[in-house]
């Protein structure tokens, strides 16, 4: 691939992107390119050197705030008549408050997962609240005469005890698993909009 | 390594290679390459984080006849190297402590 083949591909692959960022990605790219070539490299070697462009897109996505990427996508490409102006206010009641649907969904949709990390370490806490409330009230009921029932009471709070240090570790790889989910799935919505801007 | 970590040490190393002189992307890599491996793609998001935190401006002059983008270390730039050395000097003795510890056992 040479440098103007490399950069109208980096081109489609970025299209989303506010018109500023990419030219300023490509140019940037393609003076790394010509660099190269001045260092004595054959252009397709220097534009193989730089990577793939899959490979940079993805990043660009990943690095790039939602919000950047929504507007760009939201924005007309051209001015807006005098009637489709009238038309927006005129229909803000309907699109204002499915905008607001929109938010809330997505919203209830992070609500959703945190809650489902949340509920788990309470499930831990709940262990480590367990084996201590068993262990001291078992040493309470053996002080007071009641022996077996102490020692049950202690054994249980052991039991607690040790499940709760699997809980902690089943927790964690949990927590961390959701989160990385999420982070993939946000890429993946970013690119989304990206793409369909790039089919256009 | 650390990702928080290596992206701070990284900063650093773009600040000082273009401490002494004005420099451009594909030099900045060359300059670091014996020390660090960078990409392309990772250089860049550090000069754009490096330029809108006033460490560093962008001049752009002519090359060859084509455009390439030269950078230049800000006051601010400056003082964040020296704060990285005096940074250096506690992290070097906890390293220390650290490995006499180790030793100890």
């Amino acid at each position: 691939m040479n440098k103007q083949e490399f950069l109208k591909e980096l081109r489609k692959g970025l299209s989303g992107l506010p018109q500023n960022d990419i030219e300023d990605r490509l140019s940037f790219y393609g003076e790394m390119i010509e660099d190269q070539i001045e260092e004595g490299l054959r252009e397709e070697e220097a534009v193989s050197k730089i990577g793939s462009i899959e490979e940079i897109v993805k990043a660009v996505i990943a690095e790039t705030p939602f919000v950047k990427i929504a507007k760009e996508r939201i924005k007309p490409n051209r001015k807006l008549g005098a009637w489709e102006i009238v038309l927006l206010v005129l229909g803000s009641p309907i699109w204002i408050s499915l905008g607001v649907a929109a938010v809330a969904v997505v919203f209830s949709l992070y609500v959703a997962l945190w809650a489902v990390i949340i509920s788990f370490w309470a499930v831990f806490a709940a262990l480590v609240g367990c084996s201590f409330g068993g262990i001291i009230s078992g040493i309470i009921f053996a002080l007071g005469g009641n022996l077996f029932a102490g020692i049950a009471m202690i054994g249980s709070g052991i039991v607690c005890l040790g499940l709760s240090v699997f809980a902690f570790i089943g927790c964690k790889a949990l927590s961390k698993g959701i989160l990385n989910l999420t982070k993939k799935a946000t890429v993946r919505i970013k690119s989304r909009f990206i793409k369909k801007e790039g089919a256009k | 390594m650390d990702i928080q970590l290596k992206r701070g040490l990284l900063d650093i190393c773009v600040l000082a290679a273009i401490k002494s002189e004005d420099s451009y992307g594909y030099k900045i890599i060359k300059d670091m390459k014996p020390y660090i491996e960078l990409s392309e793609s990772t250089l860049y998001t550090i000069l754009k984080r490096l330029e809108s935190g006033e460490m560093l401006t962008v001049r752009t002059a002519e090359h060859d006849g084509r455009l390439r983008k030269y950078y230049h270390i800000t006051d601010k730039g400056l003082r964040r190297i020296e704060d990285f050395k005096t940074d250096w000097k506690e992290i070097l003795s906890i390293y220390s402590f650290v490995m006499k510890e180790d030793i100890g056992k």
